[in-house]
């Protein structure tokens, strides 16, 4: 069988190679700071931050579809819900945790093991390329078209989980036995 | 310098071990649903970078429409999650999830 059109290059354009390792150590930097922070508003705007940029590296070397959906809908909607549960919890108090407590460390440890199961993993396949020349159809195409089950799928998960969390937000809670418990209409602890 | 798939690769993967991290070593119900939706954000980078450089390039879309879908899959289990720690900060005043045993 005849090999038609050539392999997929990396991407050697300096500007864009520049701009992809900004995004991507703007992203994994954030990331961490939205894990390290302790307070909550700041853990927040960390995490924007990170969505931001996987929607800037989505604009690098995906469909422009797809970083307009990241950046308008996705990071936009889990910041609206992050802020409005801020704003439903004022108060919220820092964490008591040091950064070298036994949590920390085991978390750490952990997160240390899969990096370099992923790394090792990475480092030693070999992955099988691709031809390119023969793009296939646009991505707004293939969800109307290739991936139309998928996508009325997707927008019933998304309209349950609306659903599902009204009613959970909407239900009354039942007293605590510590003596905290909610009582609707109370209101956030000052 | 080049960018290729295995530099997006290992990025995913340090950005998969942060929300790991964050998944195992903090309390906070809030900054372990973070973690989670970092963990998704990780796989959907490289369902992309496949799709741009991997055996994906004959199907650019797909790997494409992956990551949209495991975006939306995110934003919703990121509103049930949080709809839970909500409920949780009611009961408990905090949102430690092993307030308990403390």
């Amino acid at each position: 069988m005849p090999l038609i059109g050539a392999l997929p290059h990396p991407i050697t354009s300096a500007p864009l190679v520049l701009f992809i390792y900004l995004v991507l150590i703007l992203m994994v930097g954030s990331a961490l700071a939205s894990v390290l922070l302790r307070n909550t508003l700041y853990v927040i705007a960390a995490f924007s931050a990170s969505m931001v940029m996987v929607a800037l590296l989505y604009l690098a070397i995906g469909p422009f579809l797809l970083f307009a959906v990241q950046l308008l809908v996705f990071a936009t909607v889990s910041a609206a819900l992050l802020m409005g549960l801020l704003r439903e919890t004022t108060g919220v108090k820092a964490s008591t945790l040091g950064p070298l407590s036994r949590e920390g460390i085991i978390g750490a440890a952990v997160a240390a093991a899969v990096l370099a199961l992923l790394v090792v993993v990475v480092a030693t396949t070999s992955w099988p390329t691709g031809l390119i020349g023969n793009a296939g159809p646009g991505l707004g195409e293939a969800l109307t078209n290739t991936y139309l089950v998928a996508l009325a799928v997707l927008v019933v998960i998304l309209a349950s989980a609306a659903l599902g969390t009204g009613l959970l937000l909407a239900a009354p809670t039942l007293p605590s036995l510590r003596g905290g418990g909610s009582i609707r209409g109370r209101g956030p602890r000052r | 310098m080049s960018v290729g798939l295995n530099l997006l690769l290992v990025a995913t993967a340090v950005f998969f071990a942060v929300g790991t991290f964050a998944l195992v070593a903090r309390r906070s119900a809030i900054v372990m649903l973070l973690g989670t939706q970092f963990m998704f954000a990780a796989g959907a980078i490289a369902f992309v970078a496949f799709g741009k450089f991997g055996l994906g390039a004959r199907t650019f879309s797909a790997g494409a429409a992956v990551a949209l879908f495991a975006g939306g899959i995110a934003v919703a289990e990121l509103a049930v999650g949080l709809a839970m720690a909500a409920l949780l900060y009611r009961e408990q005043r905090n949102f430690a999830v092993d307030a308990d045993h403390r």
